[in-house]
Formats: C-alpha cells, structure tokens, sequence
C-alpha cells in the first residue's frame, strides 16, 4: 500500500512539474499590446513616401537602361536589376520622359527622347516590380512571407487608387510626361521591344 | 551451406540486399548519391516515415491497419505549432494561456495519443473493421487540421522549435537521433517485453491468444495508442523541419509507411514481422525516393515506380509465406 502511494506521488510531483513547465499566463491585453501586427498599408506607404520618391533624381533613365541592356545585358542586368525570387525575371527601376503617341484601357504608349517606344500601365497594376526593383527591401525584416507579400498588394493599391486616376482623367495624346516606375524583363528570353512600366510616380508638363 | 539454409538466409536478408544493391546501382548512375550531405538529407527525410512506420509495425502485427497516421501527424504538428505560436486567448476573462516549447510538445504527443486510443477503442469496443475506423480517423483528423489552420500554414515558430527538425547532435542531424531511440524502445517492447510478446501472439491467432488469457482489448488499445504517438512524433518533426505547419502535411504518408513495413517483410497478415525490417524498408524508399529525384525522373513515374516496388514486395512475402 505504501508502495503504491509512493509511485502514485512521484507521478503526480512529475505531471506537476511538466505542468508547471509548460504553461504561463498573461493578460491577453497585455500580449496583443506586444504583438502589434505588421501593418502592410502604412509600410508601403512609406516605402513610397519616403523611399521611393526622394530617390527619383538618382534612378537611371529608361533610355540608357535599354541602350545599355542591348550593349551589355549580362552587366546591366548585374549592376541595376533586383528580384527577391529565383529565375529570371528581373525588375529595373526607371525615370523618364516622353510623348503620348497612343492610349487604351491598360496603358498609355510614350516615345521617349532616344525614339523608344514603351508602355506605362494605367490599369493592371499588379505583382512585385515596385517592392523589388529599387532592391532596398531586406527580406530577412520581414517575420513571414505573407506580409512581405502585402507590401505589393498594398503599394500596388496605392498607385491603382491614388496615383493612377488623376493621371487617367487628364491625359491626353501629344501631351509630353515624366514618369518614374520599375518594369520587368526576362534575363534569359529578352524582349525590349514592349518594355511596360508600372509607375509610381506621373506628371503631365503642359 | 546446404541449399535450405542458403535460401533461409536470402530469405531473412532480402530487404538488406536489395537496399545494399539499389545503393550500389544509384552510386553508378549519380555522382550525387554517395556524398555525406546526401546520405544525411536521406536520413534526416527518412526519419519521419521510420517514426510513423515504426508504429504501423506494431499495428500491422497484431492483424490491423491504421490508415489516419498521415493526417493525425498533421493534425498534432498543427496543434503543436498553433499553441506555441498563439497560445489560447479567452476573450472573455481578459487570459492569455502560453505554451513553452514542452508545453506544446506535450500537448500534441497526448493528442496524438488520445486519438490513436480512440481508433483502438472503436475496433475492440464496437467491433468496427480496423481499415474503417481508421479511415474514418483520417477524415476526422484531416477536418479537425483544416477547422485548427483555418486552412493557412502556421509559420515562424522559433529558433528552438526548428531545431528539432534541423539541428544537429554529435555531428548526426536530430531528427535521426529521434527517430533511432523510437526504433530502439520499439525493438525492446518487441523482443524484450510481455507486451512485444502479446503483440505476436494476437497477430499469430487472436483466438488462442484470448483463450490463453491475454487481455486482447488492452493489448490493441496500447498499440494503436503508440501509434498515434508516433505519428505525433512525426508530425512535430516534419513542423519543425519546415518551420510551418502545413494544413495538408502527411497526405498519403499512411501509405508510405504501410509501403516501408511490407517491404521489411512484416506479413499484412499479423503476428510476422520485425521492426528492424521496417527501418530496412523505410530506408530501402526514401534511397528509392532520392535516386529517382537525383536521376531527374517524373514525378508521376516515381508513383509508378514506388508502386511497382511495393507490389514486388508482396509478392516475395506471399511467396516466401507459402514456402514456409
């Protein structure tokens, strides 16, 4: 008898020792005060504000992007292209200027000084150009993938919502404008000849 | 060595040789396959499937199935990674209830458990065919993941918490060290212990064995618990190694792991077998897994080829089994 309370003792010093071991209490006020969650919206925008659109007057211009992709893409690609996935798509960030020669629901078609003829997105806006082209984002800042992923979302919002419908209001064909956005190119099935531009930032001169 | 004892011998390695010579083919065809790192990442894969399998042995031994093991390892995974992660918030008293790294580890060992004692229980108390209630488990457990994920992995768990699943102990990745100590308490239980003995005899005839007064009830319902705790093992390995827990882990590891006991030579029939065979066997697919993957072959022909493995197996057991 007195053995079987000894063991029965022991077992219960254990399951209260592992007890006592493996749970703590909080007031939940207190933990969800601490775990304020990642907020994607205020991130990108600034991302945009701060980030993105002092560093304009540094970015390289399209037209020497695209004369220097067709001179040496290997080295362009290095020195000025970004991306967070493996492959090859690769995303630049640009300024530039240039005239409207067309427009349609999805982009407006510019010629640019040195006569190329690209597209700026009006419509899709979507994927990771602007979050990864600039290339200043450290993946390892973020806890996990989804809110990276939130940054795009919600910097793609941004330019639909914001940047977008004042632009496509006015717009019209002959005007002359600066833009400054990021595109993609494919490093290894390159094609520069229907180079679109998702924006950030537009201004028509008139 | 007279002819009898020569095939006796084959018979008795046959998962050794042909582990032995689907090593030696692989090394001829990939460059890849014999180098340290490659051996670990098998072992460290393989680890995993040995722990499930382990426990699928003991089933299969006295004459069941479990086919709930791949979504009861998803199930305990998640709850692991949800309390670690999230703790239980009452809204209503203002309480957060955190778990430690033991804490949630144990919770989903007893989960894990518990359900495993449930299978047992609905097969001795109401006589429901093991293939059923268990694939009746598979279904529960794979809703009560989904109902607990929401249906979104579960990420970021923690430095300690990931190194379970891929850190390393004395130059050997943990997870190997984990799933070695699982073999070794099941070959003792096996070899060693009343219940290892029980366990052959329900497989052997359940019916002289409930005559010969074993308590056969309790002898399942300690078997399928163990194997629920495995594939809780299981499941906290795998959350670890991906530091997620994932809504849809362990589809058809069940059959991964029924795969790895036949080919060990554990008879589906009951009562023959050796826990050493399935680690033979759990070794012989993930080498198998590998070299498909080294040699750049389709995914759907490694089904194809897996399949064919497996079915080879069988027919090797039935024929050494009439033989006998």
């Amino acid at each position: 008898m007195a053995k079987k309370l000894v063991k029965y003792a022991v077992v219960t010093i254990i399951c209260l020792l592992l007890a006592y071991n493996s749970v703590y209490f909080k007031k939940l006020s207190d933990v969800n005060a601490a775990n304020k969650s990642f907020n994607a919206t205020e991130y990108a925008q600034n991302y945009l504000d701060q980030k993105l659109i002092p560093s304009i007057g540094k970015m390289p211009s399209t037209d020497t992007l695209l004369n220097l992709i067709k001179t040496n893409p290997s080295a362009t690609f290095d020195k000025f292209s970004h991306a967070m996935d493996i492959g090859n798509i690769r995303y630049f960030i640009t300024k530039g200027s240039g005239i409207i020669t067309g427009l349609d629901e999805a982009d407006v078609y510019i010629t640019t000084p040195a006569h190329q003829n690209i597209r700026i997105a009006t419509e899709y806006v979507f994927g990771n150009a602007l979050r990864d082209a600039p290339g200043i984002i450290n993946i390892n800042d973020f806890t996990n993938s989804g809110d990276l992923n939130n940054v795009s979302s919600e910097l793609n919002k941004i330019i639909r919502s914001k940047v977008l419908p004042p632009f496509k209001s006015s717009v019209k064909k002959g005007d002359q404008i600066e833009y400054a956005g990021a595109f993609e190119l494919n490093r290894q099935h390159l094609n520069t000849d229907s180079v679109e531009v998702i924006p950030f930032y537009l201004k028509i001169k008139r | 060595m007279d002819l009898a004892n020569y095939r006796t011998s084959l018979v008795k390695f046959q998962s050794l040789i042909a582990l032995v010579l689907l090593c030696i083919v692989l090394s001829i065809v990939s460059d890849k396959f014999l180098t340290v790192d490659n051996t670990w990442n098998v072992m460290r894969q393989i680890s995993v499937n040995i722990c499930i399998s382990v426990g699928m042995t003991l089933v299969i031994l006295i004459a069941g199935i479990d086919l709930s093991v791949g979504s009861v390892l998803a199930l305990c995974g998640a709850i692991t990674a949800g309390l670690l992660k999230n703790g239980i918030p009452i809204q209503s008293s203002n309480l957060y209830i955190g778990f430690t790294l033991l804490g949630a580890i144990l919770v989903g060992l007893i989960v894990g458990s518990l359900l495993g004692l449930f299978n047992g229980w609905t097969i001795t108390r109401f006589k429901v065919p093991p293939f059923v209630a268990t694939l009746a488990m598979l279904t529960i457990a794979r809703g009560l993941t989904m109902l607990w994920t929401k249906g979104f992995p579960i990420s970021n768990l923690g430095d300690s918490f990931d190194y379970i699943g891929t850190g390393w102990f004395l130059g050997i990745p943990l997870p190997v060290w984990i799933s070695g100590i699982v073999v070794i308490i099941a070959v003792v239980i096996t070899k060693k212990t009343v219940l290892g003995r029980y366990i052959y005899a329900i497989g052997g005839n359940e019916s002289a064995s409930k005559l010969s007064g074993i308590n056969i009830n309790k002898v399942k319902l300690t078997v399928y618990a163990i194997a629920g705790l495995l594939a809780a093992i299981g499941g906290i390995l795998v959350t670890s190694r991906l530091d997620s827990a994932q809504p849809n882990a362990g589809i058809s590891y069940e059959l991964d792991s029924i795969a790895a006991v036949v080919i060990g030579g554990t008879s589906l029939s009951g009562g023959r077998g050796t826990i050493m065979g399935t680690v033979l066997g759990a070794v012989i697919i993930g080498v198998l897994n590998n070299g498909l993957v080294l040699m750049n072959v389709s995914p759907f022909w490694q089904q194809v080829v897996k399949g064919a493995v497996i079915l080879l197996a069988v027919m090797i057991d039935k024929a050494n089994s009439k033989n006998e």
